[in-house]
């Protein structure tokens, strides 16, 4: 006598146990469909997508049942029935947009950061897919497709900052302060530096460029101003001296500032420059 | 502070008597004088100055349960089901979650790219006849009429009717993959999932042959039928359920659709093209 299939087919259910749980607690399923059994007597007879992936579908001019009947939402008579008019035509009257004028202007200096969370970061380092132990830069970012491309730079930004606790060392083009503060709190380094369009390039695609050559600095004011801020962990802080303001190039510190107008007040502008004098 | 504690017991013990201190001596725990202040120098935590390098990875959550990475399926010998040997396989191709979305997005998939779209009518420029206006458009007294493709005529055109065309949509490559681990093991789970040696050069003389091994089995009509899969096409096989009424399907690997391995109420599968599937399905990559 040949063994009966439900036995060997309830054998095989209890080789096939599937979780092990670690406690001996029972498991509760997470599922997100309903546990009543299906009314079908095949699988087959109860495959559905979720909710969401269904649209409703609108015929128009089938019945007054559907919302869509009879005029199938275009109204009665008329240019709109029988046709359309163009967007924005005010039937010949000067049109909204002209009449409201050109509005603002484009700033052609402003720069498109790329935008960098600390949240995402986190979870590439957390999936082995960017290397903490080993410098952070645009091409560890570029080939780990944490970011899809660089536009003007890249910006670390603190989406995530309160649950950062990786040290890493990283350089990126610009940092907010709640992300330099969550970096530097986790035990890491955050340097920013300029980048011009060569220097991403050759940053983030070393492979294309062999000879490498040296990064190109800061040049225009705003940039010299932001990268010699400690505050931004420039690369230029280093260079400020201790009468420099560290956020601007042309005005003084403010108590320097109101030293220099308290003396101009009291006349004594060149009394002062005499005692400065060193030769 | 451990140290402080000890100093303290110890002294106060000292006070009350010797016979603690000796307790303490035998801890190895020697009485150090009581300090009225802490020490000038302490060693400390390293300072925020000095990072150990390498830094230390986060350590892993621990997971509230465990999968086991492989599970058993037994081999049988067709078609006696003599168990001969188990083998194992990856969970993820065996005891993948069940998921009725991504099943059901791979057979519609499927469904529309079996769809032959040859439904066709004529429209009314390729209805056969000329332009020419039947009647006046005034003075008949009867309704206004151009030509007679008209869809209003007889003879005339279907408006707006089907025209042949591709029905076909796309799936990402994965998620059909998915479907096919998904109907595996939902089949394993349910023990409908029968493996057996060799199946594509066993010989199938007759259609009796077939109906008494499937009786034999309880493979047939009465349990909801066979899908028998192979890795190469065999022709007694199939030819033999076909001549039979509503037994069973035999189909070889490159036939085979998700839905073929839903439909019936078992599947009975060859070890060669179950590892076929393993190859084309599953990849080691796969984390569901």
């Amino acid at each position: 006598m040949l063994p009966r299939l439900p036995l060997i087919s309830s054998g095989l259910r209890l080789l096939a146990s599937p979780i092990c749980p670690a406690s001996s607690a029972p498991i509760i399923a997470k599922c997100a469909f309903s546990t009543q059994p299906p009314r079908a007597a095949n699988i087959l007879g109860s495959l559905h997508d979720f909710k969401d992936a269904y649209k409703k579908l609108i015929r128009r001019g089938r019945g007054p049942s559907s919302g869509k009947g009879k005029t199938s939402g275009r109204g009665h008579k008329g240019q709109g029935q029988h046709g359309g008019v163009p967007a924005g035509v005010n039937g010949g009257q000067t049109k909204d947009e002209v009449v409201a004028g050109p509005y603002g202007f484009k700033n052609q200096f402003s720069v498109n950061m790329s935008p960098l969370n600390l949240n995402r970061l986190q979870q590439w380092i957390e999936a082995k897919r960017i290397d903490p132990t080993k410098p952070i830069t645009f091409k560890e970012l570029c080939e780990s497709r944490c970011l899809h491309g660089i536009k003007d730079g890249v910006k670390l930004l603190g989406k995530g900052a309160s649950t950062f606790n990786i040290p890493i060392n990283i350089t990126v083009s610009r940092a907010s302060a709640s992300a330099i503060t969550a970096v530097e709190a986790a035990g890491g380094t955050i340097t920013t530096r300029f980048f011009n369009r060569k220097g991403i390039l050759q940053t983030a695609y070393p492979h294309h460029f062999p000879e490498q050559p040296r990064l190109a600095d800061a040049t225009s004011r705003k940039d010299l101003e932001y990268y010699r801020n400690p505050e931004h962990r420039g690369y230029l802080a280093g260079t400020l001296k201790p009468s420099d303001n560290p956020e601007s190039l042309f005005f003084k510190k403010p108590e320097e500032a109101e030293k220099a107008r308290n003396l101009k007040r009291r006349g004594q502008v060149k009394k002062q420059k005499a005692t400065d004098r060193l030769w | 502070m451990a140290a402080r504690t000890i100093i303290s017991s110890g002294s106060r013990c000292l006070r009350m008597g010797a016979g603690l201190a000796e307790e303490l001596a035998k801890l190895s725990i020697s009485p150090v004088p009581r300090l009225s202040r802490s020490l000038a120098t302490e060693v400390s935590a390293p300072s925020a100055l000095v990072r150990i390098i390498p830094p230390e990875p986060p350590k892993p959550q621990p997971k509230l349960y465990t999968r086991r990475p492989t599970v058993l399926a037994t081999v049988y010998k067709f078609p006696t089901l003599e168990p001969l040997a188990f083998e194992t396989y990856p969970s993820t191709f065996l005891q993948a979650s069940l998921r009725r979305d991504i099943l059901h997005r791979a057979i519609i998939y499927e469904g529309d790219k079996t769809r032959k779209g040859r439904a066709q009518t004529k429209t009314r420029s390729e209805i056969h006849g000329s332009g020419r206006k039947l009647r006046p458009q005034k003075g008949t007294g009867r309704a206004r009429l151009g030509d007679r493709s008209s869809p209003m005529l007889r003879g005339g055109a279907k408006a707006h009717g089907p025209k042949a065309r591709d029905f076909s949509t796309s799936l990402p490559r994965k998620v059909y993959d998915m479907a096919f681990r998904i109907a595996f093991s939902y089949r394993y789970r349910r023990g409908d999932l029968i493996v057996v040696d060799e199946l594509s050069e066993h010989r199938f003389p007759d259609a009796w042959y077939v109906k008494d091994v499937l009786k034999q089995n309880g493979w047939g009509r009465e349990n909801k039928n066979t899908m028998f899969i192979t890795m190469t096409k065999n022709v007694g096989l199939e030819e033999a359920l076909g001549r039979l009424e509503k037994e069973g399907r035999a189909l070889s690997v490159e036939e085979v659709d998700c839905k073929n391995l839903l439909e019936m109420g078992r599947v009975v599968i060859e070890k060669k093209a179950l590892e076929y599937f393993l190859e084309k399905r599953w990849s080691p990559e796969v984390k569901v």
